[in-house]
């Protein structure tokens, strides 16, 4: 009834979902860019990219590529090097090499074992009670606090 | 008023009967007209104005990759329609145009499917079908935006506009072609040494692009539609929707 082999893997969906003829963005593996590089399809780096990468679909990051900038792309599957933040508006799968040295910001995440971060992961959507309410309470209790303060202070000079 | 721009290898022989059923074709479909046989020196431009002048409405190119891109080149400028009669060997464009090869290209020419084509432009001329730049330390700029160069310094870059680029990669024969995209694809491959037989060349990198600028230090050698020539700075842009040209239903964009 349902297949055996299910890859779930974007880089699978991906392919499947292309057309053969499609062409993408190719960083080639001995080419450097420098600047600033964005693209309205998908990327995929092979080389090394000394700026911001942006894009609006997939950015592959292969094993042995490097980026040295802020990442922002619609999807991405990181094997490569990353120095800079990362802002993926849907999926962010990091692979066994993938290193990240920077910020993350993204919807779904998958880790792969072996990949390396180092940096802030900040997920949208999170719905545990408190987590957000907990600050807001102790923003408020701290203004509250501190009013009584003043008012006490303005007290003890009118007397 | 059709006018027909005969390239010079059609006097061979071997295609006097494929010329004459096309002919027969035309004359049955009311669309025959003017025939001009193309010299290599011949100035297209000039013998389209002045048909033009005359009262043509639509040029018909019938040849292989290598006259489109010699008619188009400098005819790219005029208010004309374009037509294809795909013949002989080399014929890549047709197929990306829909244009079957034989009579069959008649029956696409008859039924008129008009639709405007982009075409690049390199240092005040127009290319058609393809640019190359052959291996040379050269610098590229893209869109004012970034920069690319190799580590092992010397790059050959293909620009294709109509004229598919093949290329090998992992998985096997890649081709890529988007005459209608709005933009323009580079090819970049870096020279990883040279061969005793032939050069060995790193896997190739993909920049759609608008508009891009190639400097070297010294001139490098370029070929556009087939004509070579050397530079030291290229700017290399989309002219958009430029060419209205006659098109198969089975275009591949």
């Amino acid at each position: 009834m349902f297949p055996k082999n299910q890859d779930l893997s974007l880089q699978s969906r991906q392919v499947q979902s292309q057309e053969p003829d499609t062409v993408e963005t190719v960083v080639g593996p001995s080419v450097h860019v420098e600047g600033d590089f964005a693209s309205e399809g998908n990327i995929l780096v092979k080389g090394t990219v000394s700026g911001n990468v942006t894009t609006s679909r997939l950015l592959t990051v292969e094993d042995g590529a490097k980026i040295f900038a802020n990442v922002k792309a619609g999807d991405a599957v990181i094997s490569g090097h990353i120095k800079g933040n990362i802002k993926v508006s849907d999926r962010l799968e990091l692979t066994e090499s993938a290193q990240v040295l920077g910020d993350i910001t993204c919807k779904v995440l998958v880790v792969s074992p072996g990949a390396l971060i180092q940096g802030k992961l900040n997920m949208a959507g999170i719905s545990i009670e408190g987590a957000s309410s907990e600050k807001k309470r102790s923003v408020r209790s701290r203004l509250k606090s501190t009013a009584s303060m003043e008012e006490d202070d303005s007290q003890q000079t009118v007397e | 008023m059709y006018v027909y721009l005969y390239d010079n290898f059609l006097r061979q022989k071997k295609y006097d009967s494929a010329l004459k059923a096309i002919e027969t074709r035309l004359t049955d479909y009311e669309i025959a007209g003017k025939i001009i046989r193309l010299q290599s020196f011949s100035n297209t431009k000039h013998i389209i104005d002045e048909e033009m002048r005359r009262g043509a409405t639509t040029v018909v190119i019938v040849g292989n990759d290598a006259t489109f891109g010699h008619v188009l080149s400098r005819g790219a400028t005029c208010d004309v329609t374009f037509g294809f009669l795909p013949m002989g060997n080399g014929n890549t464009i047709a197929q990306v145009l829909g244009i079957p090869e034989g009579v069959e290209s008649c029956d696409v020419l008859s039924r008129r499917r008009v639709v405007r084509l982009d075409v690049g432009w390199v240092n005040n001329r127009y290319f058609v079908s393809q640019l190359h730049v052959f291996p040379h330390d050269v610098s590229i700029e893209y869109d004012d935006s970034f920069s690319v160069f190799a580590v092992n310094k010397k790059m050959e870059l293909v620009v294709c506009n109509l004229q598919p680029f093949y290329f090998k990669n992992k998985n096997g024969t890649k081709q890529a072609v988007h005459p209608q995209d709005g933009k323009l694809e580079a090819f970049i491959r870096p020279l990883a040494r040279r061969g005793v037989f032939k050069d060995i060349y790193e896997e190739p990198s993909v920049f759609p692009f608008e508009e891009m600028v190639v400097r070297g230090k010294k001139p490098f050698l370029v070929e556009a539609d087939g004509k070579q020539s050397k530079e030291t700075k290229l700017t290399i842009r989309l002219a958009k929707s430029r060419i209205a040209m006659v098109v198969g239903k089975d275009r591949r964009f």
